[in-house]
């Protein structure tokens, strides 16, 4: 396996970064944003959509951040694991992210930022030529998506990154900088339903850090993992419940999102409003976990088939929501 | 020296004339101590070994780190890809895209104008073909007229990077007629308009069937009607790769001299030397195969590979070395891992808990190339007709082409998958009969010194002792059946050959299986050459070992040259669980002979009668006055004193065995290693995800020549067959694309899957193995599988036939059982055991069979017994000669052709040299 060769950019600041961006939009220039490598790297290895210039921000330090309130873009996986200053489930969801080699290099924004993947697409040059190509990388030759066939208007490739559900459901606001403006948004709003885009980054942009509300240490909740194997592997599910608890020990605030289902994480908000009202406990709990069921549509592009996946969502939502009928 | 004033009594040294007499080589103590006896490993076990008299107790027996140890865990170790030669070009491959396909045309003007681009080659630069079996070579270095599989090779380029050589591959333009694929291996079952090959008049009809088997032996006719249950199933085993760390790599240089030298991973270098030599059209004796450290095997390197054609070719055209690395994911295109396959297994038991029949039906998927199939199509079978008497045995295999990878061997070959359905059909067999599945494979037990229904020929038997220790050690009695819902524990065993009985490319009687040479020069250093294939499994340690044993010295005295062809002798290499019992037998042979010359010059030299003397670390003395002795240096001088080093040559060959029947010469072995196994799985009955708890695992080696490296070999093992029956798999997608080709997703379980093992060595001290020893590289994988699905059987009550139990297939089944009982999955029970009057009967019988066994195991000369006697039939004599029921046939009678199984099917074409056509 070798890279197509690129021509890399080290800036040491984020101002230098984003003006690198800058110069290279205004030439026309393509180009990728690194952080860890962990994900990138591999697909370029692979041949897929690679550009001819990348710019590393491992020597930006602005990124690094690391407190309660506040995820620097660049903070490495292990280190948030590893962390007693975040929130302990972001620590907890951090820990089964890939593998510890991986978890070292790998970053918070590289992950919220993860590319999606399908076994159409994730191989190698030589693989995906023999089969035509597909959608999201179809080398020019206007490929069809193997997934779905006869449908070239989106990329259903999955999302398959742990950190998204658990920060949207603690509210988490991100923040994007670009050469010409720095904006923020909800982490629930930063997603755009597309297998190729995947988010609201315009060319030249990039995460700088997320910030969670003051009120984060209320929350509680856990997140349950689908996966074949306990390390490397990427989830085939994953779903986080979060809630606050009132005086009488029943939620008085409950979300829930969800990951590696589809093209991008999903935030069942209307589903956790309908079990809080008229919340009953276990049958809360069930129905709960029948809507989000419901509510998320898989589609057979990764290890395990899609009406399984469904299917545990609805264990791994019970699972994960467990600590709420404990008194 | 105060070294010269004490010297012993005998042979006096000239001092200072013999520089290499000196602590270490010669030996520390200058006077010879009575052996410990303690120290002498305990082979004598079973009525003694035709080895016992060279036992010195100084290598063999103990653990051991292996001898090249060091060499791996300080990077120094030189693998395929670390061999670097001045002036070397990088070479790459083209790979068909296609399925299968006529290749029209190949333009390769714009990939030889790149600069950089040395050479390219193509199908027409080596027509030969080649494959390892010589009955059915059917590869080529490059696509002749057709590509069978997508990553199937087309062309190669030398260039001079990396980054060139990838380049020219985009650059070679190839026109292709698309031809119609066969991807599911029951349609390679039927006529074709191609068939994926064409094996001219020994073609099976105009199908894509490579070979089929049809075997009948016994009470056929009864075989249903004298059983009171029955297990039926239909199995279905994913396509596994061996997953060695190491890629294929490979440098090929034609030296100035005009000779070729070829670096490579294998682990067979004879049949690559002569696939070479097949293809590039030179003679033999003008190729050195140079094995480097190999990154593991597990018979994935077997094979002789169009790759290492290619580098030749393309050193050949440069004038210059060539090497080729392969990317991972162009190992799944070579693949040769285990067989996808289709097994129906029919298990029948009678009135008295006895194995009335087996009845296995094996359609095997074998991808675009012969490879071992030939050999695998009988594995199927043939190696299930042991360890349990039986009453009938029917099999019919059929390999068939597809479009796919080729497959090949790996570790177990041909028996893991069978072995796992007649093992759940065990368990099966019990639950039916409602006795415990341990005492039913007691009750049923071939003893030691006995032939199996198909005639092989068993010499030493743990079985037994296996059984009883895992039974033992995992608490069997007080879990089986009692343990909480979705926790269990389930029993296998398993069966190996220890080295197959037959050459494959000679008769056996015409030249060895193996050959060691030995030298020892002044130094006292032995130099032993050997064409044994060190892939990591302690090859060349247990060799260093066998010849330390016999000469009483140090291992760090003996050093193994088994790298080159050039200097080692002809030898079948690391497959089939050979090397153990063949190459140490091989060394103590060539040991043995030194030894009496260094015994003779010993009594040369003391005027002791020889044999009164005996040797021990370094030492040769009387055994009753130990004071009487010389050094091993001083013996070594006196005996070199006429002829300089001291050489000898070791041989082993197996003895006449097995029946005559056509296909009796698969699965004959010199010997057979047995195993059993006791997992305890947790299975999630929400999620259907399995975790394996704990192993016990216990295999019969004979004798643990290096207990350390068996234990890895059972541990090694376990996790290897962990990953086929809960994740490994090659999955293809719907058009046919392997769509998992790299080590994320074929998912090879990781140190969080694995379980505590508990690896229990039994030694049943083989008659004629080394120090009594058998293999223990593949058997210890066959009874995990088994074991791990009969546990899930204890937890949840699903009896699996799908392997492997991914969560999502084990969710399915526990969804199913929990529909047909109309219970959600939390309140599934697990299966319940309440003994039948048969398992008094079971547990007599078995306790009257293991004094009987005990008795055989110890007679120097026990009689004969053939399978049948449990039956009723006089032991001595095969059943089927004392009865006209109890068949052998080895082609289908029109009966059986009226409703033929699936595999069986493969009997309705008619070879075209028998249909007229030629």
């Amino acid at each position: 396996m070798r890279m197509p060769p690129f021509e890399l950019h080290t800036p040491s600041s984020l101002d230098e970064a984003l003006s690198l961006a800058g110069d290279l939009q205004q030439s026309n220039q393509e180009f990728d944003w690194v952080a860890g490598g962990t994900d990138l790297l591999p697909n370029y290895k692979w041949h897929l959509n690679a550009k001819p210039h990348v710019i590393s921000l491992a020597g930006v330090p602005e990124l690094s951040e690391l407190s309660e309130t506040h995820i620097g873009a660049m903070v490495r996986l292990q280190d948030l694991a590893d962390s007693e200053v975040v929130h302990p489930l972001v620590a907890k969801v951090s820990s089964m992210v890939a593998s510890v080699m991986i978890r070292r290099s790998g970053t918070v924004g590289g992950n919220i930022c993860l590319d999606t993947r399908c076994f159409w697409f994730n191989q190698s040059e030589e693989w995906r030529e023999s089969i035509e190509w597909c959608y999201k990388c179809d080398c020019g030759t206007g490929a069809d998506c193997r997934v779905i066939p006869n449908q070239n208007t989106q990329c259903v490739a999955t999302y398959q990154a742990d950190l998204a559900p658990v920060l949207m459901c603690l509210g988490a606001t991100i923040h994007l900088a670009g050469p010409s403006q720095s904006r923020s948004m909800p982490l629930t709003e930063f997603f755009e339903l597309d297998g190729i885009t995947r988010n609201v980054l315009t060319p030249g942009e990039l995460v700088t850090h997320l910030t969670l509300p003051d009120d984060v240490s209320e929350w509680r909740g856990d997140y349950q993992k689908l996966r074949q194997r306990e390390s490397w592997d990427f989830p085939e599910a994953g779903v986080a419940v979060l809630w606050k608890s009132g005086p009488d020990g029943s939620p008085s605030d409950l979300r829930v999102a969800t990951t590696g289902l589809e093209s991008i994480p999903g935030f069942h908000s209307a589903e956790a409003i309908a079990a809080l009202t008229g919340w009953n406990g276990g049958p809360s709990v069930d129905e709960l976990a029948e809507a989000v069921r419901k509510a998320v549509k898989p589609v057979l592009n990764t290890w395990y088939p899609p009406s399984y996946r469904r299917k545990m969502v609805k264990v791994l939502t019970k699972r994960a929501s467990s600590g709420l009928l404990e008194v | 020296m105060s070294e010269d004033k004490d010297r012993v009594e005998g042979y006096r040294q000239q001092s200072g004339k013999l520089p290499f007499s000196r602590p270490g080589s010669g030996g520390s103590r200058k006077m010879s101590e009575p052996r410990d006896e303690d120290k002498i490993a305990n082979i004598r076990g079973n009525g003694g070994h035709k080895h016992d008299d060279v036992v010195t107790g100084s290598a063999v027996g103990r653990p051991t780190a292996l001898i090249d140890g060091r060499w791996k865990v300080t990077g120094q170790a030189q693998y395929g890809d670390d061999v670097r030669l001045p002036g070397e070009l990088v070479g790459r491959i083209v790979r068909s895209k296609h399925h299968y396909a006529r290749v029209l045309s190949i333009d390769v003007s714009a990939a030889t104008e790149l600069p950089g681009v040395v050479a390219v080659a193509t199908g027409q630069d080596a027509s030969g073909r080649f494959g390892v079996l010589p009955v059915t070579k059917d590869e080529h270095a490059m696509a002749q007229e057709k590509v069978r599989h997508v990553g199937d090779l087309i062309a190669c380029v030398a260039a001079t990077d990396e980054a060139t050589a990838r380049e020219a591959v985009r650059l070679v333009e190839v026109e292709y007629e698309e031809l119609e694929a066969v991807h599911d291996m029951r349609q390679g079952l039927e006529n074709s308009e191609e068939p994926i090959h064409d094996r001219g008049k020994y073609h099976i009809g105009a199908s894509n069937v490579q070979k089929r088997v049809f075997q009948e032996f016994g009470d056929i006719e009864g075989m249903s009607a004298n059983a009171v249950v029955s297990h039926n199933s239909n199995w279905l085993f994913a396509g596994a790769n061996h997953g060695f760390t190491e890629p294929h790599a490979v440098v090929a240089n034609w030296d100035p001299s005009g000779r070729l030298t070829l670096y490579t991973p294998q682990q067979v270098p004879h049949y690559v030397h002569r696939a070479l030599a097949d293809v590039l059209d030179i003679p033999m004796h003008q190729i050195n195969v140079h094995r480097t450290f190999v990154g593991g095997g597990f018979g994935g390197k077997s094979d002789p590979f169009p790759h290492e054609m290619c580098a030749a070719i393309l050193s050949r055209k440069t004038g210059r070395p060539v090497r080729i690395n392969f990317d991972r994911e162009e190992v799944f295109w070579v693949n040769r891992g285990r067989h996808p396959s289709r097994i129906g297994m029919n298990l029948h038991a009678d009135s008295k808990g006895r194995l009335c029949g087996i009845e296995t039906d094996a359609l095997i998927d074998g991808g675009a190339f012969a490879s071992f199939g030939h050999v695998t199509t009988y594995y199927n079978g043939v190696l299930h007709t042991a360890p349990y008497e039986i009453g009938a045995f029917h099999y019919t295999g059929a390999r068939v082409w597809t479009n796919k990878p080729a497959s090949g061997a790996m570790r177990g070959h041909g028996a893991v998958n069978s072995r796992c359905a007649v093992e759940v059909g065990m368990d099966d067999l019990a639950e039916q009969l409602n006795v415990d599945p341990i005492t039913l494979r007691l009750a049923n037990l071939l003893p030691p010194h006995s032939a199996t229904i198909t005639g092989f020929r068993v010499t030493s038997i743990g079985m037994r002792e296996c059984l009883e220790r895992v039974r033992q050690a995992s608490g069997w009695d007080d879990k089986f059946r009692k343990l909480p819902d979705g926790h269990g524990i389930g029993i296998g065993c398993g069966f190996f050959i220890s080295g197959s009985g037959l050459p494959i490319h000679w008769e056996p009687n015409k030249f060895p299986h193996a050959t060691v040479h030995l030298k020892i020069d002044m130094d006292g250093g032995v130099t032993v050459h050997t064409g044994a294939a060190e892939i990591g499994q302690g090859s060349d340690t247990v060799i260093a070992q066998s010849v330390a044993e016999v000469l009483g010295l140090p291992l760090d005295m003996i050093r193994i040259r088994s790298r080159e062809t050039d200097t080692s002798p002809v030898d079948l290499g690391s497959y089939s669980s050979r090397v153990t019992f063949m190459n140490a037998n091989a060394a103590i042979s060539a040991a043995m002979e030194i030894r009496q010359e260094l015994l003779e010059a010993a009594a040369a030299a003391t005027d002791a009668p020889i044999e009164r003397l005996v040797i021990g670390d370094r030492r040769i003395y009387r055994k009753d006055d130990p004071a009487v002795g010389v050094s091993y240096l001083e013996a070594l001088h006196k005996a070199q004193e006429d002829k300089g080093a001291l050489v000898s040559s070791g041989a082993y060959r197996t003895p006449p065995m097995g029946r005559v029947h056509k296909g009796a010469g698969a699965g004959i072995a010199p010997a057979y290693s047995f195993s059993a196994y006791v997992a305890e799985v947790k299975v999630d009955i929400e999620t259907g995800q399995t975790k394996v708890l704990k192993v016990w695992a216990a295999h019969d080696c004979g004798k643990a020549l290096n207990p350390l490296s068996v234990k890895g070999q059972i541990i090694g093992s376990c996790h290897m067959g962990l990953g086929q029956v809960l994740s490994e798999e090659m999955k293809y997608g719907r058009n046919g694309h392997l769509i998992n080709p790299d080590l994320l997703d074929y998912k090879i379980p990781t140190i969080h899957e694995m379980p505590e093992i508990v690896p229990i060595i039994v030694e049943s001290n083989d008659s004629e193995g080394p120090f009594g020893a058998k293999e223990a590289g593949e058997g210890p994988l066959l009874p995990i599988l088994p074991a791990v699905c009969n546990a899930v059987y204890d937890a949840v009550g699903i009896r699996t036939s799908e392997l492997p139990i991914t969560p999502d297939r084990v969710h399915r089944m526990i969804e199913a059982r929990c529909k047909h009982e109309g219970v959600t999955p939390l309140d599934l029970s697990s299966p319940e055991l309440h003994h039948s009057e048969l398992q008094e009967v079971l547990e007599a019988r078995a306790s009257e069979h293991a004094s009987r066994d005990a008795m055989r195991a110890t007679d120097p000369d026990p009689s004969d017994y053939n399978n049948g006697a449990l039956f009723g039939f006089d032991p001595e004599i095969p059943a089927d000669e004392q009865d006209e029921r109890w068949v052998v046939s080895v082609t289908p009678s029109s009966d059986y052709m009226e409703s033929p199984r699936l595999a069986g099917s493969a009997w309705k074409h008619t070879e075209r040299r028998h249909g007229g056509d030629s």
